[in-house]
């Protein structure tokens, strides 16, 4: 494992670790998944620097931030509906579908 | 919703799970999941209650989590081998980080804790969406990875059929149980299809033909608990015939259809030297039988316990377009005769 794919395959297992536990605020839970997709931008990059030497595949990153973009302004819609429905962000109050 | 925002967003569901197929490359695939996620967001919260809200957040999270996870491996699989082809994936540590992604992505135990919440707070419409077309988009990945060991397929099945039993067993809202009846479906697709994916993708065919069915009976009687099934024979008085027959179909019964690709399995199972597991995933799917046939016993063998000549609705003349739903309910019914035909077909 190249110290390029260690770097970025610890950021993106640090990010996971952040989604997979985070325990008050929704808004941590997006800043994590935010994290993981820079971590992905960031593997994506080096792939085309380091082993696509014709630099055919130079947009993925780009593609990749769209739907970066993209994800994140859901993200944020849901938190913004959440909040008024819910009347907070707190993680705790998503309990109307347990039973 | 405006139509025009309403069209727009079954277009992109259409393109999402179109790119997915269309690709061989793992990163126009994982557009694919990614535009099929975005676009049933809308779809799932239009109509702004807290339960819908809540139920897309949650799915929301869970998909986003696995898609990029799926791309996280990808992305290792091409940094350790230099492939992005999806129909060569070598590297067995990157291909199990994908199918978990994928089983993720779909609903598999035990990754499911997603899935019984998110259905209930949806539309019957919606759920209907969700237990059939996006499920096609990654089953299609999965389908296309061609593993070498089998093992992790097994444990997700297995797992997936035993769960998906066992978690329904003390519910009364039927979007849970419809969701838990997914699970254990989808657990047995996944259990044969590093052995024989012919019988998985027939698995998958007569699944979508069930779980299409059966959501069209709730949603003709907008159903969503087992108290109001009972009330059918007061209004559509031929679903109380049809809709007990569907759900021993999806329960694996013998002249019904949904015994073929049970019986398929067991006997490819069986083939490959796997006895004991053939034997836990038909004793385990006797879960999902049983509270398929409480469904069907509310429907059919009781009587609210109220005045019937004081709350027989109005029997009007409604605008059903049955159409569809009658195909696939007298396919989910009568398709068994028609098996060696199937099995001839079957390498395709």
């Amino acid at each position: 494992m190249t110290p390029a794919h260690f770097a970025f395959s610890s950021a993106f297992m640090l990010g996971l670790a952040g989604l997979a536990f985070h325990r008050t605020h929704f808004i941590s839970a997006l800043l994590c998944l935010e994290g993981l997709m820079l971590s992905l931008f960031i593997a994506l990059s080096l792939w085309t620097e380091l082993f696509n030497l014709t630099h055919n595949s130079a947009s993925m990153p780009m593609i990749l931030l769209a739907f970066s973009a993209c994800e994140a302004g859901t993200g944020l819609a849901l938190l913004v509906a959440t909040t008024r429905t819910h009347s907070t962000n707190r993680l705790k109050n998503l309990n109307l579908l347990q039973c | 919703m405006a139509p025009p925002i309403y069209s727009a967003l079954i277009i992109s569901l259409g393109l999402g799970t179109t790119m997915t197929f269309a690709s061989t490359h793992w990163y126009l695939a994982w557009m694919g999941i990614e535009i099929n996620t975005l676009a049933i967001i809308p779809l799932m919260s239009q109509n702004h209650i807290p339960r819908a809200t809540e139920a897309s957040t949650k799915y929301f999270f869970a998909q986003a989590t696995a898609s990029a996870t799926l791309l996280f491996a990808s992305i290792s699989n091409a940094f350790l081998t230099g492939e992005w082809d999806i129909l060569q994936t070598p590297n067995t540590l990157t291909s199990s980080l994908i199918t978990l992604a994928l089983a993720m992505k779909i609903g598999l135990a035990p990754l499911h804790s997603w899935m019984p919440e998110v259905m209930q707070g949806l539309s019957l419409l919606n759920g209907l969406i969700l237990s059939t077309w996006q499920k096609l988009a990654p089953l299609y990945l999965i389908y296309q990875i061609q593993p070498t060991n089998s093992n992790i397929f097994i444990i997700l099945g297995l797992l997936s059929i035993i769960v998906g039993g066992w978690g329904g067993f003390n519910q009364v809202q039927l979007r849970k149980i419809l969701a838990y009846s997914s699970i254990a479906h989808l657990g047995w697709m996944i259990l044969i299809i590093s052995f024989s994916p012919p019988l998985a993708l027939l698995t998958i065919l007569i699944y979508l033909l069930m779980t299409f069915s059966l959501f069209s009976s709730f949603m003709l009687t907008r159903a969503t608990h087992i108290n109001s099934l009972a009330t059918t024979w007061a209004k559509i008085p031929i679903l109380t015939m049809s809709t007990p027959l569907i759900l021993l179909s999806l329960g694996g019964l013998p002249p019904l259809t949904g015994f073929m690709p049970k019986w398929l399995i067991l006997q490819e199972l069986t083939k490959q030297d796997l006895a004991p597991i053939a034997t836990l995933a038909a004793l385990s799917s006797l879960f999902s039988l049983y509270f398929y046939l409480r469904l069907s016993y509310a429907m059919t063998l009781t009587m609210p316990p109220n005045n019937p000549a004081g709350t027989l609705p109005w029997r009007l003349n409604q605008q059903h377009n049955t159409t569809l739903m009658a195909l696939t309910t007298t396919s989910t019914i009568c398709l068994l005769p028609v098996t060696p035909a199937i099995t001839a077909l079957l390498p395709l």
